[in-house]
């Protein structure tokens, strides 16, 4: 009764320094950690395989450092590590596997698939066909070879390869790597392990894409779990069990404030995230400055609860009401300004306007601050 | 706001309670002299308003020495319909006290009243400064102080503003300015003056630029190492290619089918050199063998020739022995004609001789008989020349001497002209027979002499007369006249003549003498050119000559007959030219005689000779060796043939198959297989060499780590990009944020000035009809424009200038305040000291117009001054004894 776990799209080495220099290591740590979650829950559910569907590095110049790395985050797990070459990793005259091999970093479990020939491990009752990619982009079907590859009975049929399924996927997949959709039926395979799309994903009863485990793009397509497989015997119907497995994960937002109850909302909803996550928030509409104050008080709390917090405010204006002006205590010609600056974010470059009338709000609050210090 | 009480005590030099009321509500007038305390009193009730009750700092306000003493000044006045009543003590017992309209406040509380009252600041601690006092401190003025207005004014400003925003209607900004600071602060961290990026805006930009930069490069070396990979890739393919298939083994093999081609032909090539070689050495026997056959035909050939040329010469001799009798005939005729001629040619020479003979003894003749005739001839004329010489010898003159006869004979005729001119004339007429003697010379009959001497002259009877012709010339005249007179006689007698004419003649006849010689000479000389004796000579020659001829004619003999008639006829020419023509006839004869002779001789050697060749070759003709050798020789030439024809054949078949093979293609083909042989195995030797170097610098670069690298230097762009675009939007934000508030500033200040600058020229004019003074926007008095003069600041006045300045900007905001109903009350500490008499006097109508809306207290040391201000003149020192007294 085979298990394995498949996985894929790991893209170590992918470097998130735009967050800045706190976050953007971090979050490529968390993805060496949860390979570690992985080979940890792989031991746990002692699976006899784990299958990565390719791309495990995210570029073919990583630094050894890294490379070493990865490889020791596999310790957690003793039994065979299957690894396909994808299109960040392919298996060149010159990759990063032939240097992984230089130096000396994979383990004697780890089984690097780089050439188109079948992997016989009897022990754990799997017969593994890879479709390794040996050029960054390829315009044939690699897992054409499936079809006509005999394997011992005995053994379940594996199929393992990296691209994209032909007709399923929407264009703007990652490469244009073709998979016959009817691969599984064609070569007979008992599951098709596929990867590159990050999203996890059900092609048909026996053809999977696992996502990547850790979710590093703001897409909610199912990211960040591995597929734990189970299959009772060669052509036995597998059973697929998706397990989450991110660290982190990865929220894209976009919100109208339209209503004083619409920053409640919002607020709210920020609130009621649980984990620490990724989250880029894109805000449009307006907000009176005690509105604006408030908002930015909920941003600057779940900036510290969250991994990552990224706005976009480019959209919001800042309309201050009459309760704003007095609470500011804005007289005079300030007061003109004020009016002003908010007329001004209907016209051109409303971004500017806002801006100026919430650093002149800012200035106004430190007046009123100060003055109330003394 | 009125004062109407004040009272001090234990202040200073009041060390007893002062209490002064009965203000006026315009102007009071305090006249002191100096140090009779005017300044305590407005240093009191600056104290009252401004010094904390609670400060312990204040021990300038006590009586000097008293160190107990409690400074205490109280003040009543009203404000805004309210009675006001303040008491502030100091130092000891520290209170304040404030009751306004009955309502009571004690301490900070009631100092905070005052504050927002009169419109100044608390200090905080210590002493008040002037930066507290607010509108007090612009509209009190301390001694001395009345020219200094910026810091009073810059102290009251936002006092002043807001309440003349107040007076407009307006709600002013409270903060305004310091939020302009504040934004301009910001902007100044991000933007410099000129609008250029500073701090960590510019740098952000330069990081862009710096990461761009490096992003392009690592790019480069990224698509580098790509393509490099690639090449690898390729390569290791080609590689795996080459080992398996070994291209160049079946290039190799295609070599060796090639060369064995060729050596094949190459063989083929020398058998067809051999084969020719001895095709051309049978035909060089073929030739060979023909020749000889010709020789031998050419043999019997010649050998009938020579025996026709034996017959042809045989018929020769036998003409040429026919043609000889006649030729011997002939020469014997020619000899004959030749001695006939030569007689006659030497006859015929004979008689030309005796002719020419003959001939000159004619002439020899003649010649004697003319000579005969000029010798006698020139005999003739030889004696009668030898006379006329001798003739001629006589006659001595010649022609000079005949000048010079002539010429004494001449002087001697002029001096006897000049003696008979000057001698002594003596006429003399006698009678008949009468006679005279004169010099014993007789004299009769008359005549005349001329007596050139001393002359006696006797008379007979009578005696004798001596005349003396009188003068010296005569006798000088006598004495040349015989000097001359020798001269001549001398040179007759020379010339053997005895006159002058017989002179003459002779040399007549003595020239014609000399004409006849001349012509005789020359006729002689016609006889005889070379003299007699030539003449002589020749004649005799003559003779001699022509006794020889006799002789000769003698001995020629002379030829007799007919014979000698016809030798006469002929010509000496013709006979010889007769004589030569036979010679010529002869010796033509024996030539051709002689030629005869030779050319049988020749013939016969010919003859002799042509016999014995054929003899000789008809003997080698008819040997028997001979014939067997030609028939030999026709053989071989059939066989020879033969052979030729065969090598012909087989060469030309061989000659082709070489050429269908194309042995320089073969060549080319062989060169071709191993050249690209050796590339094919060069090159993928060095494609080995360039696998090993390609794969060891990608294995360098890939432990660079450049993705990675790349990936984290494109997120870092992208952040910087982000927050450059932020601190872009943010110094957009500034910029915009200030100008609209300094925009909205300045549009409010300038409304704020509008009432400020009415209340201003009010009292300008009064001072300086038709000036204008201009407020800045810190409502400070900026330029004074005058009628008629230049702009002046108002801090380049002169000290009173901006006294009065000072003091009429200082109403003219008082008036603006209590327009805002907030109080005035104005305190002048010995004000206008520096003013002259004329301004003094306008400032005093001004002063005077202001009292009518504020009171004023006005402190002076010279009441004298201000005794036309129209209120009573309070002296200070009566005050004080009232104080006293009361």
């Amino acid at each position: 009764m085979p298990r394995f776990l498949h996985t894929a799209d790991w893209q170590i080495g992918r470097q998130y320094d735009r967050f800045g220099p706190e976050d953007g290591p971090a979050l490529a740590q968390a993805r060496l950690t949860t390979v570690e979650r992985i080979a940890a829950l792989a031991t746990e559910l002692a699976v006899d395989a784990v299958l990565v569907a390719g791309d495990v590095f995210d570029a073919q110049t990583i630094s050894d450092r890294t490379v070493r790395r990865l490889f020791m985050a596999l310790q957690g797990f003793g039994g065979p590590w299957v690894m396909l070459p994808g299109n960040h990793d392919a298996a060149l005259a010159e990759s990063i596997w032939s240097r992984a091999r230089r130096l000396n970093a994979i383990p004697d479990n780890v089984h690097v698939l780089l050439t188109a020939e079948p992997l016989l491990l009897a022990e754990q009752g799997l017969a593994i066909l890879p479709a390794p990619l040996t050029q960054r982009q390829t315009f044939s079907d690699l897992t054409d070879w499936f079809d006509h590859a005999p394997t011992p009975l005995h053994l379940l049929r594996i199929g393992l390869a990296h691209g994209s399924v032909q007709g399923i996927l929407a264009e703007d997949i990652d490469s244009p790597n073709p998979i016959d959709p009817q691969r599984a039926a064609h070569a007979r395979l008992d599951y098709l392990a596929l990867g590159d799309w990050h999203g996890c994903r059900q092609i048909d009863d026996r053809t999977w894409y696992s996502g990547t485990p850790e979710q590093d793009r703001f897409k909610s397509n199912g990211a960040g779990q591995v597929l734990d497989v189970q299959i009772d015997a060669p052509g036995a119907a597998p059973q697929v069990k998706p397990v989450a497995m991110g660290e982190f994960t990865w929220l894209q937002w976009q919100r109208r404030l339209q209503v004083a109850s619409d920053l409640d909302a919002l607020i709210e909803e920020l609130e009621q995230i649980e984990r620490s996550s990724v989250i880029s928030l894109t805000l449009e509409g307006e907000l009176d400055l005690a509105g604006e104050q408030r908002l930015q008080a909920a941003l600057g709390r779940a900036e510290a609860r969250h991994r990552v917090l990224e706005c976009q405010l480019d959209g919001m204006r800042l309309l201050p009401t009459e309760a704003d002006i007095a609470a500011l205590q804005v007289d005079g010609y300030l007061d003109e300004v004020v009016g002003q600056l908010r007329d001004m974010q209907q016209a051109d470059e409303p971004e500017v306007a806002r801006e100026a009338l919430a650093i002149l709000a800012g200035l106004l609050r430190e007046r009123q601050a100060g003055g109330a210090a003394v | 706001m009125k004062l109407e009480q004040l009272r001090i005590s234990q202040f200073r030099q009041f060390r007893e309670p002062l209490v002064i009321d009965g203000f006026g509500p315009g102007l009071n007038l305090i006249c002191g002299p100096n140090e009779s305390g005017k300044s305590t009193l407005v240093r009191a009730i600056r104290a009252a308003f401004f010094e904390r009750h609670s400060s312990g700092t204040l021990t300038d306000l006590r009586p000097w020495g008293d160190s107990g003493a409690a400074p205490e000044v109280e003040l009543r006045f009203s404000h805004a319909d309210r009675q006001w009543q303040l008491s502030k003590r100091f130092l000891q017992r520290k209170r304040c006290d404030l009751t306004i309209d009955g309502q009571r406040f004690n301490g900070d509380e009631a100092e905070e009243q005052l504050a927002a009252m009169l419109g100044f600041n608390v200090a905080s601690r210590g002493a008040s400064k002037a930066e507290h006092w607010g509108i007090p401190g612009l509209l009190w003025i301390e001694q001395g102080m009345g020219q200094e207005l910026d810091e009073a004014v810059s102290h009251a400003g936002d006092h002043l503003k807001s309440v003349l925003g107040a007076s407009l209607g307006e709600v002013t900004s409270s903060g305004g300015d310091e939020v302009i600071r504040q934004a301009r602060v910001q902007l100044d961290e991000l933007l410099t003056g000129t609008g250029k990026p500073r701090g960590d805006y510019k740098l952000s930009g330069e990081r862009i630029a710096v990461l761009d930069e490096e992003l392009q490069a690592l790019d480069q070396r990224i698509g580098a190492y790509r393509q490099q990979v690639d090449r690898l890739g390729e390569l290791r393919q080609q590689q795996a290619g080459d080992e398996a298939d070994k291209p160049w083994e079946a290039l190799r093999v295609q070599q060796q089918e090639a060369e064995r081609k060729y050596a094949e032909v190459q063989r083929q090539t020398e058998e067809q050199q051999r084969d020719l070689q001895a095709l051309e050495q049978v035909r060089g026997h073929r030739q060979i063998v023909l020749e000889q056959l010709r020789s031998h035909e050419e043999q019997a050939k010649d050998l009938q020739q020579r025996q026709g040329k034996c017959q042809q010469l045989q018929q020769q001799l036998e003409q040429l022995a026919g043609q000889q009798a006649e030729l011997v005939a002939a020469q014997d005729a020619a000899l004959a004609a030749y001695q006939q001629a030569q007689q006659q040619e030497r006859q015929a020479r004979q008689w030309a001789r005796r002719e020419t003979l003959e001939r000159e003894r004619q002439r020899l003749l003649k010649q004697q008989q003319q000579l005969q005739l000029s010798l006698e001839q020139a005999r003739l004329l030889q004696n009668e020349l030898v006379t006329q010489q001798q003739a001629l010898a006589a006659v001595r003159i010649n022609d000079q001497q005949l000048a010079q006869l002539e010429q004494l004979h001449n002087q001697l005729r002029e001096l006897d002209i000049r003696q008979q001119s000057i001698a002594t004339r003596l006429r003399y007429e006698l009678l008949p027979g009468q006679q005279l003697s004169l010099d014993q010379q007789q004299l009769s009959g008359s005549d005349e002499l001329l007596l050139l001497q001393e002359t006696q002259l006797d008379i007979a009877g009578i005696g004798k007369l001596i005349i003396t012709p009188g003068g010296q010339d005569l006798a000088t005249l006598a004495r040349k006249t015989e000097h001359a007179r020798d001269q001549l006689q001398v040179l007759l007698e020379q010339l053997r003549v005895s006159s002058l004419d017989e002179a003459r003649e002779q040399l007549q006849l003595a020239k014609a003498q000399n004409a006849a010689i001349h012509a005789n000479r020359k006729l002689l000389a016609s006889h005889a050119p070379a003299g007699i004796e030539a003449l002589e000579q020749d004649a005799a020659g003559v003779v001699a000559r022509l006794a020889e001829l006799e002789q000769e004619l003698g001995a020629l003999e002379m030829p007799v007959g007919e014979a000698a008639v016809a030798t006469a006829a002929v010509d000496t020419g013709l006979a010889e030219q007769i004589l030569q023509q036979a010679a010529a006839q002869l010796q033509q004869r024996e030539a051709a005689t002689g030629k005869h002779n030779e050319q049988l001789i020749g013939l016969r050697q010919n003859l002799a000779s042509a016999e014995e060749e054929c003899r000789l070759l008809q003997t080698r003709l008819d040997d028997p060796q001979h014939m067997q050798q030609q028939r030999k020789l026709n053989d071989n030439l059939l066989t020879l043939r033969a052979e030729e024809a065969r090598l012909e054949q087989q060469s030309n078949e061989r000659a082709a198959r070489i050429a269908s093979a194309r042995p320089d293609i073969l060549q080319q083909d062989i060169q071709r297989y191993r050249s690209s042989a050796a590339q094919l195995e060069q090159g993928f030797n060095q494609r080995r060499e360039e696998l090993l170097a390609l794969q060891g610098r990608l294995q360098g670069e890939g432990a660079d780590g450049l993705e990675e690298h790349r990936a984290s230097l494109a997120a870092e762009l992208e952040s910087e990009h982000r927050r450059y675009h932020q601190l872009d939007r943010r110094a957009r934000a500034l910029a915009l944020l200030h100008n609209l508030l300094s925009e909205k500033r300045q549009q409010l200040t300038r409304r704020l000035q509008a009432p400020l600058q009415k209340h201003l020229d009010h009292y300008l004019q009064l001072l300086f009809p038709q000036a204008t003074l201009e407020v800045d926007e810190n409502l400070m008095p900026g330029r004074l424009l005058r009628h008629g003069q230049d702009a002046s600041e108002f801090a380049t006045l002169s000290f009173g200038a901006r006294e009065q300045m000072g003091l009429i900007s200082r109403l003219a905001y008082a008036d603006l305040l209590r327009e805002a109903g907030r109080p005035t009350l104005i305190i002048l500490d010995d004000a206008l000291v520096h003013s002259d008499q004329p301004r003094l006097g306008q400032m005093k109508r001004i002063l005077f117009d202001a009292a009518q809306r504020h009171q004023v207290l006005l402190f002076s040391c010279h009441p004298d001054k201000w005794r036309d201000m129209g209120v009573p003149v309070r002296e200070l020192e009566g005050l004080k004894t009232a104080a006293i007294e009361g």
